[in-house]
Formats: C-alpha cells, sequence, structure tokens
C-alpha cells in the first residue's frame, strides 16, 4: 500500500466514522430505547390519542408549510437570481437569516408581530384571522424556519442553468409560462425537489419556533415535538421515544426518497426527472442543436 | 463556486475583524464566568425558577454571612434554577446538586426512587416544606369580565391560561385546584341538587379547559403570554402574581373561596453531599430556609411562610385565608391525585379527549 492508498483510506475512514458516531450511533440507540417494550408497546404509545392526534397535526402543517414554501420560495428563488434591483444583495442576505437566529427568537418575533396587542394581530383578529395560538401560526413558524432551504436549493441550479435554452424555447413560440413550466422547472427539478423534501423534514422537528406561537393545548394546537417534550417532562420517556421515532422514521424516508429521486446529475437520470423531460411537448423541447450554435 | 470570486477576497479583513471582536468578547467574559468556581467549601443548589430572586438577592448572602459568623469559613453557593421537573432529571442524570428545591413533592419522590435521596426528607417540623403559596387568579385592571368563581372561568367568552401540566409542575397545582374546587362547590350544592361530587368537578374542570387559549411550557412562561395580551384570566402561584402587582403591571390578584395550598418541598441529596463531603454545610443551608429570615426573603418575593405541622396556625398565614383551603393531603396525596387527573385515564386527560372529540 502506497502513501496516496493510505491517505485515502484515512480520509475514507474519518469521513465513515464521523457520520457513524455522530448521527448512526444516537439514531441506533433511540432506535433500541424505543423498541425496548417491544413492537406492541411502541405502537400502543403512537395511537394514545393525544400523540396520534400531534402526530396528524405535525404531518398537515408540515405539508402545508411545504406548499407555500414551493410556491414563494420558488419565486423569491427566480427573483433574486434573474432580476437586478436594488437592495437585492440585502435581501439575498435576509434571507439566511431563519438559520441563524434561534428558532425560539424566531418564535417571540412572530408572537410579538401577530399578538393581539400588535397592530397587524388586532387587526386580523378583527377580520376573524387568528393566527397566533392557532394551526395558522404553526405554519406561519414552520415556512419562517425552513424558508431558507427552498431559496438556496434553487439558487445554484438557476444559476446554472443555461438562459439561452429558455430563449430557445421562446424563439420556438412558446410563452413566459409555459417556458417556466416545461424548460424552467425541469431543469431545476434537482433542486426544486432538495428544497421541498428539506422544508417537509425540517418542518416535521421544529420545536422552538412553534411552541412560542401555537397554542399548544393537546389535541387542538400541540405539534408532535411539543408533545414528546411533555412526556419527556412528566416523566414518560418511552411515550416520547416511541413518537420521536416516528418522527425520524418519516423523515429518513423521506431523505432517502430524495436521494434516490436526484441521484447526481449526470448519466444516469433518477426516472423521475427523466420522465419529466420525456412528457415535455415536442415544440418546445430544446433541438440540442442549440448548444452547438453558441460556439 | 461562484461566491468565492476574486472580489470576494476584499471580505478577508472584515472575517479577520470580526474574528477578533469574537474573541475579545469571550476574553471578557471568561473571568466573569470562572468567578463561580474554585472556593474551598461550595455548596450547589439547584432549584426551580420562581424563588430565584429570594435566593440570589437575600438567603444566599445572609446564610452565607450567617456561616462565616458560626464557623469563620467562608462558603459559596453554587445556584442553578430551572423547571422543577428538569432539574429533578437532571440530578437522577448527574448533576452534582447537593440541595434540590422544588416545586412538586413528585419530582424530589423521582430522586428519591433513584436512590440519591437515602434519608426521609419528610421528617422534621415543616415536613421538608420550605414554601407555601396558593393557586389564584390573575385578571385585566379592573376585572373588566368580573371574574371572582371558578364557575365564572368557565362562562363562555372568557379565555383562560395556564401551563401544561405535562410540562409544569404550576398546571399541576393549577388543575389540581380546579378539581378539588369541584369537589367543594358540589358539597355546598348537595344540599339542594344531590350530585355526585366527582361528576361534578370533571365536568368544571372539563368546561374550564375548553375556555382555556395557550397551554406554556411553565407557569413563568404564561404569565408572560398573559402580559402580552392574551387571555382575560390566568390561572397561576398566587407568588408569581403579587410581585408583579406590586412592580406595577396592570392587573389584579383575585383569590377563589376554594383554592389549593401550595407547598413546595426542599430535600438534601444525600449522595451528593457525602461525596463533596457537605453534610453539616447543606443541613445549616435547610434549617436556614425554614428560619425567620429566609421565610421574611421568601415573603418578600410572594410567597407565604411555611404552615407548621401544629393545627391552629393557619392564623399565621397571610390574610386573606380563603375560605375553603384544601391540601393535596384533603385529596388523598400527590400519588393518588396524580393517576386521578393526569393519569392515561385520569380526569384532565379524559377532559381534553372529550373536548377534542367535540364531546
Amino acid at each position: 500500500m502506497n502513501a496516496r492508498q493510505l491517505v485515502s483510506l484515512a480520509l475514507r475512514s474519518t469521513a465513515i466514522g464521523y457520520v457513524l458516531v455522530l448521527i448512526l450511533l444516537p439514531l441506533l440507540v433511540i432506535g433500541q430505547q424505543s423498541l425496548v417494550g417491544g413492537l406492541g408497546r411502541f405502537s400502543e404509545d403512537i395511537v394514545q390519542p393525544q400523540a396520534a392526534a400531534a402526530l396528524v397535526l405535525t404531518l398537515e402543517a408540515a405539508l402545508a408549510a411545504t406548499a407555500i414554501n414551493a410556491v414563494f420560495g420558488t419565486l423569491s428563488a427566480v427573483v433574486l437570481v434573474r432580476y437586478e434591483f436594488p437592495g437585492r444583495w440585502f435581501l439575498n442576505a435576509l434571507v439566511d437569516l431563519p438559520f441563524a437566529i434561534p428558532t425560539l427568537v424566531a418564535g417571540l418575533m412572530i408572537a410579538a408581530l401577530y399578538g393581539a396587542t400588535s397592530p397587524l394581530g388586532a387587526w386580523l383578529q378583527r377580520g376573524g384571522i387568528e393566527v397566533l395560538y392557532n394551526v395558522p401560526g404553526i405554519v406561519l413558524a414552520m415556512v419562517f424556519v425552513t424558508m431558507p432551504f427552498m431559496i438556496r436549493s434553487l439558487q445554484p441550479v438557476l444559476m446554472e442553468l443555461e438562459r439561452d435554452q429558455e430563449e430557445a424555447a421562446f424563439t420556438l413560440g412558446a410563452g413566459r409560462w409555459v417556458t417556466f413550466w416545461k424548460v424552467t422547472i425541469p431543469s431545476v427539478l434537482p433542486g426544486l425537489l432538495t428544497g421541498l423534501f428539506l422544508t417537509f423534514v425540517r418542518a416535521l422537528g421544529e420545536f422552538g419556533a412553534i411552541v412560542i406561537v401555537a397554542g399548544n393545548i393537546p389535541m387542538k394546537t400541540q405539534v408532535a415535538p411539543v408533545y414528546v417534550y411533555g412526556e419527556i417532562e412528566s416523566y414518560n420517556p418511552r411515550g416520547a421515544t416511541s413518537v420521536s421515532v416516528l418522527i425520524l422514521l418519516i423523515s429518513f424516508a423521506a431523505l432517502v426518497l430524495l436521494e434516490r429521486l436526484t441521484r447526481p446529475p449526470g448519466e444516469r437520470l433518477p426516472a423521475v426527472i427523466s420522465r419529466w423531460r420525456r412528457s415535455r411537448p415536442e415544440p418546445v423541447a430544446v433541438p440540442p442543436v442549440l448548444p452547438a450554435l453558441r460556439g | 463556486m461562484r461566491f468565492l470570486g476574486a472580489d470576494r477576497m476584499s471580505s478577508l479583513p472584515v472575517a479577520f475583524l470580526a474574528g477578533a471582536v469574537l474573541v475579545s468578547v469571550m476574553a471578557l467574559l471568561q473571568p466573569v464566568a470562572q468567578t463561580v468556581a474554585a472556593e474551598p467549601r461550595e455548596l450547589i443548589l439547584a432549584s426551580y425558577s420562581v424563588p430565584k430572586e429570594a435566593y440570589e438577592k437575600q438567603i444566599i448572602p445572609a446564610f452565607q454571612r450567617f456561616w462565616k459568623q458560626r464557623t469563620g469559613q467562608e462558603v459559596r453557593i453554587r445556584s442553578s434554577y430551572g423547571a422543577s421537573g428538569a432539574q429533578a432529571r437532571a440530578i437522577v442524570g448527574g448533576f452534582e446538586a447537593d440541595i434540590a428545591a422544588l416545586s412538586l413533592e413528585g419530582d424530589i419522590e423521582q430522586i428519591a426512587k433513584a436512590g440519591l435521596v437515602a434519608h426521609n426528607w419528610r421528617s422534621g417540623p415543616q415536613r421538608g416544606i420550605v414554601t407555601a403559596s396558593l393557586v389564584a387568579f390573575g385578571v385585566r385592571k379592573g376585572n373588566p369580565k368580573n371574574i371572582q368563581t371558578w364557575e365564572d372561568l368557565a362562562r363562555p367568552g372568557v379565555e383562560v391560561l395556564y401551563p401544561n401540566p405535562k410540562t409544569s409542575g404550576g398546571a399541576m397545582w393549577d388543575i389540581i385546584a380546579i378539581y378539588g374546587a369541584g369537589l367543594k362547590l358540589a358539597e355546598q350544592r348537595s344540599a339542594a341538587t344531590k350530585g355526585s361530587p366527582d361528576a361534578y368537578a370533571t365536568d368544571l374542570l372539563k368546561r374550564v379547559q375548553k375556555n382555556v387559549k395557550v397551554m406554556d411550557k411553565s407557569g413563568r412562561e404564561s404569565v408572560t403570554t398573559f402580559e402580552r395580551g392574551v387571555g382575560d384570566v390566568i390561572v397561576t402561584y398566587e407568588n408569581e402574581l403579587l410581585p408583579r402587582i406590586k412592580s406595577g403591571r396592570p392587573y389584579e390578584l383575585v383569590i377563589p373561596a376554594e383554592t389549593v395550598l401550595i407547598e413546595n418541598p426542599v430535600a438534601l441529596v444525600d449522595r451528593n453531599v457525602d461525596k463533596h463531603r457537605v453534610r453539616d454545610l447543606a443541613e445549616a443551608f435547610v434549617t436556614f430556609l425554614q428560619g425567620e429570615e429566609a421565610q421574611r426573603a421568601f415573603r418578600e418575593v410572594g410567597f407565604r411562610p411555611v404552615q407548621p405541622a401544629a393545627p391552629g396556625a393557619q392564623a399565621a398565614m397571610l390574610s386573606p385565608v380563603p375560605a375553603r383551603l384544601f391540601t393535596i393531603g384533603d385529596l388523598g396525596g400527590w400519588t393518588k391525585v396524580e393517576g386521578l387527573l393526569f393519569g392515561p385515564q385520569g380526569a384532565w386527560t379524559k377532559a381534553v379527549e372529550d373536548l377534542a372529540r367535540g364531546k
């Protein structure tokens, strides 16, 4: 074995060890703990009325937050990449803020903004819209903390995207929206999917912001992480672990799916993406000769 | 890699500057952070968060003077404050506190169950209790919704706050107060309308829970939410409300005629005390807590003095004493009440589930 192979081996084992020790090991421990009482106990914990209600609410709210971020995050990413306007750098810097500030602080900010004592909160309340201490507040908190995922996953792929493909589509008679749907979106699909899935799994686990803005009433406005916290606090570690493991499994399944869908760009395109590409109507498809013409 | 273009090199000095600022902030804080440690005689106190002010500003300095006078020794007390349950869990998990001053007997029991409290902490004239309080209402200034009784909390359109009993010992007291008050109210009524007191209490609990708007993690947070303008009435410790009202917050204290006497325990954590060889110090501290000077400090932050077990001692309590005050013992003790209200089939658990199903 020569020096180069040694270095490569050392690097690989460090990387593998790093991931194993920091991620897999804790996962195994919590997984094992959830099964101490057997699978029967595990499912019993999950179907507890309060646990089940919290899980359902969490999934629903996370899906809603993902949908909102899918639309507005994509739009924001396109605007930030494509359009020059004064203050764009500032807006771009703001995007990462939800990652940087403690989520508890994010919750406080939302509570202050939408609370009954703020003008906005009072105005919404007069209109019969209850944001705070209700489900919209939960979704809002999730949208806030996950916002960077969508924008930051899309920005690089949008920048890589050759504008001439879209220009070609224009030339070939496609309208703005057709081009957007049939050319832009499929090209940025890996980034889009990454953003969507990360948003979803991150929203599932959010605690700090939600615990401030949700009413946390069991079976009404209590999300799964808050339920888990309650079970830990009331000396029921097993119930807490079971629900945690279920959230973990859902997140893990989502991430594995994402991995399958967005396999590294290159020869073997994942099934979904190539199907997207194939289903594009002919007139809009970019003729392969075009890049060559750029010369 | 686009972000790392040559033009970005100019940001290097900025990064250095930021790094320098960070390092100097750490350097400045370091000595402050270290002053806590390194003293010959040291006692570690783990307390729930509410009495922090009393301990920090008065009791600990007073005890230090007292101990110095008696033995000539300097004593340093490292204190940690947090949710009662979290403190109990931390101690069980290895936090080497010598003294646990918590809000619930149940939390001390958890430490005892783990084998860390060997002696009978309930012995002694005060039965291991250092502070007392009541469950009371905080209402908006002028009491616009005229809230006086527990039934008023169940009125439609009244928004109620108390924290989640799963995370807050305070909330357990609150819910115990509702349920116990329900029993007392049923006794009064039973002359006219004969019915099961339990059924009435369960129903009252359900109707009040229906009006609950937010359930925070702790009593403190619940007060913060109330101060943010949410809710018409907050159910919490009298000692949470008193000092805040005294400092000019725009709300008022209402003490219902039926309410529960809250008692907060303290115990030596024997294993840690022996390990640190501070038994004499720790025992002196606990005795000091029940003494006149410490009790005055607790009173100043809104607690009621501890009740000696002797009968007729209620008169010593601060007025007003509610007409039908009851204790956890009257309801059958902690273990029984926990199952009765918060267990899987408990009255509160059922109330929450029934409300969600629209029953």
